[in-house]
């Protein structure tokens, strides 16, 4: 079983929400942040991210982690907002006591300004002087090893019928559920990637074979598939699939 | 908040969380965080400034665009962008963050590829910036693989049943940006007029590039 994010290929979902124009054209056009609330949620995250005390695949799983009824009513940036929440106090970077603290200062309109201005930050702290360095620095995921990939271009796989995550009952994954159990190929080798299966517990990078492995739409929808020749390609680690004999 | 709420005997933590405690306007549950990271100089509200700004005018699709732009002029820079993404990519300045590994897949006649992301939000930020809301709706992520004609339909692209479809579900850390075909009637154009013609939409692969008139 998964959790509510793994959602590729469920029903009940309608029309895609899209702006369209006068003349029936979708708009493209929509400004990188809609409110300055999703600004300053994604703006807050990054920065506390940039701390240090977790990486993004902890991020993903704390966001993953949400109960379903959250998950399913937060909005894009509630979600991130709330796991950014949850992760500051499991990391204990803030306690729960300083949380309603401030929520009741905001809620009552009573935060003294003076209290968040010209204050001596800790040396984690991410500035601005660096803020463009680190963008284009990043964080990769490629790691060099002498790990040998055990599968070919064009080899036909299987995927595991069950979360490849032996080691955490709910952990982390990146197989959906829509494409377990089923035949694909490999189409390319990606090099040795970060393994989020771990890396998203504290459980270490284990850097492993990555591969793009090609799907026959039929194969995963059956006979409901719009189109027998149509393909879905999905990044997959080494541990995810065997050969198909 | 004791220890024994937050005893986890494995690493999943279903249940109590801190994000309740937050209120239920989003505008305040955000200060309530942010101010509180400031205080505790966790964060500087100039870092948040620099960050917002430079998403909001420096990283976008203008950058995907003049990529695209220059593989339609540049047959030697478009093998360069198929064969190895990231380091064609890297010669235009662009690279990074949620775009440390670039893969460019291009449409043709018979092909149209489309970037999704089912379990998040997985996007190459270098080039496209970050996601539109539609690109983060469940709708998006929960029908594109499973009926993508039918989602591109509502984009208003009506592809022939002859044409290949191939859905890149981004699972992992590669970031996608399709290559989308140029449009006729753009054989006399420069660079940088073409770069106007290249959509947001065109390189996720739910619009395709267009003249208007």
């Amino acid at each position: 079983m998964s959790r509510l994010h793994d959602m590729g290929g469920r029903f009940g979902n309608g029309p895609i929400p899209l702006h369209k124009n006068e003349n029936n054209k979708v708009e493209d056009n929509e400004p990188t942040f809609k409110y300055d609330w999703h600004a300053k949620a994604w703006a807050v995250t990054l920065a506390a991210g940039a701390l240090g005390q977790w990486n993004l695949d902890i991020s993903r799983h704390y966001r993953e982690c949400l109960p379903p009824k959250d998950y399913m009513n937060y909005s894009y940036y509630e979600k991130w907002l709330a796991a950014l929440t949850n992760l500051l106090v499991d990391k204990k970077l803030v306690s729960l006591d300083e949380i309603k603290k401030f929520v009741s200062l905001v809620e009552t309109n009573k935060l003294d300004q003076k209290s968040i201005e010209n204050i001596n930050l800790d040396p984690r702290t991410w500035l601005a002087k660096d803020v463009q360095k680190t963008l284009g620095w990043g964080g990769p995921s490629l790691r060099s090893t002498n790990q040998e990939p055990i599968y070919k271009i064009g080899d036909d796989v299987i995927t595991l019928k069950y979360n490849p995550n032996k080691d955490v009952k709910g952990g982390h994954t990146r197989l959906p559920v829509y494409a377990m159990g089923k035949i694909g190929k490999v189409y390319s080798y990606n090099g040795s990637h970060v393994l989020p299966d771990t890396n998203a517990h504290g459980n270490g990078e284990n850097p492993t074979p990555l591969y793009t492995v090609e799907f026959k739409a039929s194969e995963l929808w059956g006979s409901s598939a719009e189109n027998e020749n149509d393909l879905v390609y999905l990044d997959l680690w080494e541990p995810y699939f065997t050969l198909n004999k | 908040m004791n220890s024994k709420e937050h005893n986890h005997s494995h690493d999943d933590h279903d249940h109590d969380h801190a994000h309740s405690h937050l209120p239920s306007d989003p505008e305040l549950r955000v200060k309530a965080i942010e101010t509180l990271l400031l205080s505790k100089g966790l964060i500087d509200s100039a870092t948040l400034d620099e960050l917002i700004d430079t998403y909001e005018n420096n990283i976008g699709p203008q950058n995907g665009a003049k990529v695209v732009a220059k593989a339609w002029v540049d047959n030697d820079y478009k093998k360069r962008l198929l064969e190895d993404a990231t380091s064609a990519i890297r010669e235009l300045s662009y690279q990074g963050r949620q775009g440390e590994n670039m893969v460019v897949v291009e449409n043709t006649p018979e092909i149209h590829n489309v970037v999704v992301c089912t379990l998040c939000s997985c996007y190459p930020w270098p080039v496209l910036g970050i996601p539109p809301t539609w690109y983060k709706s469940d709708e998006y992520r929960s029908r594109t693989v499973r009926e993508p004609r039918k989602v591109l339909s509502e984009f208003g692209l009506n592809l022939d049943p002859n044409v290949q479809i191939k859905v890149w579900d981004s699972t992992a850390e590669l970031r996608y940006l399709v290559l989308p075909m140029r449009p006729i009637g753009s054989e006399d154009m420069s660079e940088d007029e073409l770069a106007k013609l290249v959509t947001r939409n065109s390189m996720i692969g739910t619009g395709i590039p267009e003249i208007v008139k």
